[in-house]
C-alpha cells in the first residue's frame, strides 16, 4: 500500500512540473501585462519602467528559473495586478469557492439521486422521459444563461432572492442551483444506469423472492449498491466544481477562485495565473489521490495493477 | 407514491430558503443610509495611489484621497483642488501651489505642503507604477516647501500644462498622501489601513468583492456626503449589475450603451457623462516605403473612408443616441488652448456623411472600384462597444466599394502589435480610442509625433515632411510659455492632424450609468470623467432631489 501511495505521489509531482512549464509558456503567448496596465498614451519610457518594476525586462529563461526556484519553496511570485503574493491572493479567494461547492454538490445529489432512481424504477414511463429531458436540459443549458434567467425570475420579478454577491444563506441559492445544474444531469444518468444494472442482479431477485417489499428492495438493497460509482465520482465532481465555477462566479459576482482565474487570464497576470492553475492542479491531484487510495483500499487488485 | 415522498420535502426546503432569501433581499434593499455602486471593474483593488495604473482606481481612490489640482465640476477639465490656486513663474520653469488651510487627514493630522512634496516624490519613486509616474520623473527637477501652505515645484524646462497633469481630470499623480502616517506605518501598513483627506473614510476591502467607506464626518470642500456609507461592489457581469439596480440592491451601476434601453425600460434613470472618450479609426505605418503606392498611403483615400461613415447612424443606433458628434482627434468641448468654435465648425463639415464625394475621391485616387483593406477591430478596456462601432464602419466602407478584411482581436493581443516594429499593423487600419482629457498634446505625442509609441506619421529614422512639421509644432506647443503663442501652436498642431486624415474620430463617447431613482437622487456627473469617485460626495438622497 505504501509503495502504491509513493508511486502515485511521484506521478503527481511529474504532472505538476510539466503543468508548471506549460502554464509558464502559454501564459506568455498572448500578450504582456504591461500593455494592459498602461494607459493608451503611455510612452516607451513608461513601458520600460513598468516592465523593469515588474521584473519582466529579464530574459525568459531567467524568469523561468526564478519561477521554478520560487515554486520549490512555495513562492509562486507576486501578483502583477494585486501587488501581493500570488498564493496569498489565491487563498483569500479559495474559501469563497469552497463554501459554494459543497452546497452545490449537496444540491445536485438531492435532485439527481431521486430523479435517477425514479427514472430507473419507472423505466420507459413518462417519469423516465421527463427525467431524461431534465438531463438533456441540464447539459445543454449554458450556466451563463441559466444564471441570468434565474436572476430575472427570482430577483427581479418575484423579489424573493438577492441577485448576486456573497452574503447570508439566501445569497447561496441561485449560484448553487446554477452551479449544480450541469452536475445533476450527469449524476442522474449515472444513478439511473447503476440502478438499472443492480435491479437486474441476482441479489435483488433473491430479495424479491424472499418477499421483501418493493420499498425495502429499492432503498435498502438497490440504491445502496447503485450509489457506489456515484460516490467514487464524487472526487471528480468536486474538482470539476472548484475548477469550473468561472461562469457562475462571474454572473453572480462571487469572489471565488473561478473568477480569479478569469481575471488572471484577462490581465495577463502571469504569476497569479501560474499560481491559480498550479494550486487548482494540486487540489485536483490531491482529490484524485485520495480516491485512488480509497479504491486501492477497497479493491486490492488496484494496488497490483 | 415514492415520488411524493421525495418531492414534498424538497418543495418545503426550497420555499424555506426562498423565505429566508426574501427577507434578506428586502432587508438589504431597505438600507437607505448606504450608497451602493456596482462596477464592472475595481482595477487592482490596491489601496495605494502608487500601486495601480489605470483609470478604474479613480472609482475607489478618489473617495478617500484628494488631489492637488481638482476639477471644474460644471465644464469638466481642471479646477481648484487641495491647492486652491497656483502660479506659473514668469520663466515658466517653476510652479507655486497654495494649499487650502484647515485640511486634515482622517487621523486628525493636518494636510500641509510637506505632504504634497512627499506625495509627489513617492509617486516618482522607483517602486511606483502609477500611470504617469514616468512623466512626472521627466518633468520635475525638484520640490521645495516654502511654508506649511505653499509648495514650489521646479520643472525640467517649460511645461505649460504641468498643473493639469496633477488633476484627476488628467492623471492620478496629484493624489495627496499622509507623510507622517506612511512614515510611521510603512507602505504595507498604509495599504492595509489607508487614510486620506477625502470626504470618505476607508472601512474595509474584501478582495474581489467590494470596498467599503463611511462618511468622514464634518463638511468637506469637495462636498459633504449625504449617505452614511459608500459601498463599491465589483460585479463583472452587466446583466447582474442592472438586476441589482432594479431590485435596489445597488443604487447605481456602470453600463454600456447597448444596455441603455433595457435600463430605461426597467424604470431606471440613465446618466450619461459627456466627453469621456473618442472612438477613432487610424492608419498604421503608411509612411513606410513598403506601403507607398498602396491605397491607404493616399490622403484622398483616407478622407474618403471618413466621408463614407454616417456618424449620426452610429450615434443613434450603436450608441442609443447617447453619444456626441466628435471634434477633431482628442479634442473635447472642455479642451484648453484650442479655438473650439473653429473646430466645432470644422467637424460639422469635414466629418459629414457624403458617400458620393467619398466615391469621387476614391476615383481620383485611382480606385474607382474600391480596394481591399485589412481592418483590425478591437476594444480597449472599459469600452467594449468599440467593436460594434468597428463593425458599423466596415459596413459603411463596403457601401463605397471597399472590401474590408476585418480581424477582430482582443485588446491584450492587439496592443503589443502596436508597439515596436508594428509588423502586423503596417499598411492596415484599426479601431482605437482616446480618453477624455482637457489637454490634447500628450495624445498627439503618442500618436502623431515621430518619437511617440504609435508614430503614425513617421519615426525618427524615417520622418517625411509632414512628420517633421508635426514634431516641430508639437515641441513649440508643449514648451511655449506665452499663452497666445501656445494656443496658436496647438491650433496648428490640430490643423496638421486633421489634414493628414491619419487618425479620424467617429463619435465622442460617454460614460453610462443606470440609477435607481428610489435609492439615489438626481446628480450631475463631471464632464469627461467616467468614474464617479469624485461625484459620490455630491450625490443626494432621493428625497433631497427627486428625479424629473
Amino acid at each position: 500500500m505504501q509503495r502504491f501511495i509513493l508511486r502515485r505521489l511521484l506521478q503527481s509531482l511529474v504532472v505538476l512540473v510539466v503543468l508548471a512549464l506549460v502554464v509558464f509558456a502559454l501564459a506568455r503567448v498572448t500578450g504582456n501585462p504591461a500593455d494592459l496596465l498602461l494607459p493608451e498614451d503611455a510612452t516607451r519610457d513608461d513601458r520600460e519602467h513598468l516592465l523593469k518594476a515588474l521584473g519582466l525586462d529579464r530574459p525568459l529563461h531567467e524568469q523561468l528559473g526564478r519561477f521554478l526556484k520560487g515554486a520549490v519553496t512555495g513562492d509562486l511570485g507576486t501578483s502583477i495586478r494585486y501587488r501581493k503574493p500570488a498564493v496569498e491572493v489565491f487563498f483569500e479567494r479559495l474559501p469563497n469557492t469552497l463554501t459554494l461547492v459543497p452546497i452545490a454538490l449537496f444540491g445536485a445529489v438531492l435532485v439527481a439521486i431521486p430523479l435517477g432512481l425514479l427514472a430507473a424504477v419507472y423505466r420507459g414511463t413518462w417519469i423516465d422521459r421527463i427525467s431524461g429531458g431534465i438531463a438533456v436540459l441540464g447539459i445543454a443549458t449554458p450556466s451563463f444563461w441559466l444564471g441570468i434567467v434565474l436572476i430575472y425570475i427570482f430577483s427581479i420579478q418575484l423579489g424573493w432572492l438577492p441577485s448576486a454577491r456573497m452574503g447570508g444563506p439566501a445569497h447561496y441559492i441561485l449560484p448553487t442551483i446554477t452551479l449544480s445544474a450541469f452536475l445533476v444531469a450527469g449524476m442522474m444518468r449515472l444513478v439511473r444506469s447503476s440502478v438499472l444494472e443492480v435491479l437486474d442482479s441476482e441479489f435483488v431477485k433473491l430479495a424479491r423472492i424472499k418477499g421483501l417489499s418493493q420499498t425495502v428492495v429499492i432503498w435498502k438493497h438497490c440504491l445502496r449498491n447503485a450509489l457506489i460509482p456515484v460516490v467514487t465520482l464524487f472526487g471528480v465532481f468536486f474538482a470539476l466544481l472548484v475548477t469550473g465555477a468561472i461562469v457562475t462566479e462571474t454572473v453572480f459576482a462571487w469572489p471565488g477562485v473561478g473568477r480569479l482565474t478569469y481575471e488572471a487570464v484577462i490581465f495577463r497576470d502571469y504569476p497569479l495565473l501560474q499560481a491559480v492553475i498550479l494550486m487548482k492542479a494540486i487540489i485536483v491531484l490531491g482529490v484524485n489521490l485520495c480516491v485512488d487510495i480509497l479504491y486501492a483500499y477497497l479493491d486490492p487488485r488496484v494496488r497490483y495493477a | 407514491m415514492r415520488s411524493r415522498v421525495w418531492i414534498a420535502p424538497m418543495i418545503g426546503f426550497i420555499f424555506a430558503l426562498a423565505l429566508v432569501g426574501g427577507i434578506a433581499a428586502r432587508a438589504a434593499a431597505q438600507d437607505k443610509d448606504t450608497l451602493v455602486i456596482a462596477l464592472d471593474t475595481l482595477g487592482a483593488m490596491v489601496m495605494d495611489p502608487i500601486a495601480d495604473t489605470r483609470a478604474p482606481h479613480a472609482h475607489y481612490h478618489a473617495p478617500l484621497w484628494d488631489s492637488l489640482v481638482g476639477f471644474d465640476f460644471d465644464k469638466g477639465g481642471i479646477g481648484p483642488g487641495v491647492a486652491e490656486r497656483w502660479d506659473r513663474a514668469p520663466d515658466g520653469k517653476s510652479w507655486t501651489f497654495y494649499i487650502r488651510k484647515g485640511l486634515k487627514f482622517h487621523n486628525g493630522d493636518p494636510l500641509t505642503a510637506h505632504d504634497v512634496k512627499f506625495s509627489l516624490e513617492r509617486t516618482m519613486s522607483p517602486e511606483s507604477i502609477a500611470s504617469g509616474a514616468a512623466a512626472l520623473r521627466r518633468a520635475i527637477a525638484s520640490i521645495e516647501v516654502m511654508d506649511d501652505h505653499t509648495v514650489r515645484v521646479y520643472t525640467k524646462g517649460i511645461i505649460p500644462h504641468f498643473a493639469a497633469s496633477l488633476s484627476r481630470a488628467v492623471f492620478m499623480e496629484g493624489t495627496v498622501m499622509p507623510k507622517k502616517y506612511i512614515e510611521a506605518v510603512g507602505a504595507k501598513g498604509f495599504r492595509e489601513k489607508p487614510i486620506g483627506s477625502g470626504p470618505w473614510k476607508f472601512v474595509r476591502l474584501v478582495p474581489g468583492d467590494r470596498i467599503e467607506f463611511e462618511a468622514a464626518g464634518g463638511t468637506h470642500w469637495r462636498g459633504t456626503p449625504q449617505f452614511k456609507k459608500l459601498h463599491l461592489l465589483l460585479v463583472p457581469e452587466q446583466s447582474t449589475r442592472i438586476a441589482m439596480v432594479r431590485t435596489g440592491e445597488a443604487g447605481i451601476a456602470s453600463i454600456g450603451p447597448e444596455a441603455i434601453k433595457e435600463a430605461q425600460a426597467g424604470g431606471m434613470k440613465v446618466v450619461s457623462v459627456p466627453g469621456t472618450m473618442q472612438a477613432v479609426f487610424q492608419f498604421w505605418g503608411t509612411y513606410r516605403p513598403e506601403v507607398k503606392g498602396t491605397p491607404l498611403a493616399d490622403v484622398r483615400v483616407r478622407e474618403a473612408l471618413s466621408l463614407a461613415v454616417d456618424r449620426q447612424q452610429i450615434i443613434d443606433h450603436v450608441m442609443a443616441k447617447q453619444a456626441r458628434w466628435p471634434l477633431p482627434f482628442t479634442t473635447y468641448r472642455y479642451s484648453i488652448d484650442l479655438d473650439l468654435p473653429r473646430w466645432e465648425a470644422w467637424s460639422k463639415k469635414a466629418l459629414r456623411y457624403d458617400p458620393a464625394r467619398a466615391k469621387q475621391l476614391l476615383a481620383e485616387a485611382g480606385h474607382p472600384n474600391g480596394f481591399k483593406m485589412v481592418f483590425w477591430n478591437t476594444a480597449l478596456p472599459g469600452t467594449p462597444f468599440m467593436v460594434q462601432i468597428g463593425e458599423a464602419l466596415a459596413g459603411f466602407w463596403e457601401k463605397i466599394g471597399v472590401k474590408v478584411e476585418m480581424k477582430t482581436v482582443e485588446w491584450g493581443v492587439f496592443d503589443p502589435m502596436s508597439r515596436g516594429e508594428q509588423k502586423g499593423l503596417v499598411g492596415t487600419a484599426s479601431m482605437y480610442r482616446t480618453a477624455g482629457r482637457p489637454e490634447p498634446s500628450p495624445r498627439y505625442q503618442t500618436t502623431l509625433t515621430s518619437t511617440g509609441v504609435q508614430h503614425l506619421l513617421g519615426e525618427p529614422k524615417e520622418c517625411p515632411a509632414l512628420c517633421q512639421e508635426m514634431d516641430k509644432v508639437y515641441e513649440s506647443a508643449v514648451s511655449e510659455n506665452n499663452d497666445a503663442k501656445r494656443a496658436q501652436a496647438m491650433n496648428k498642431m490640430t490643423e496638421l492632424g486633421v489634414n493628414s486624415w491619419m487618425v479620424i474620430p467617429v463619435i465622442e463617447g460617454m460614460g453610462y450609468w443606470a440609477v435607481n431613482p428610489k435609492r439615489v437622487g438626481q446628480f450631475k456627473p463631471i464632464p469627461g470623467r467616467h468614474e464617479f469617485g469624485d461625484v459620490t460626495e455630491r450625490m443626494p438622497r432621493p428625497e433631497q432631489k427627486p428625479w424629473n
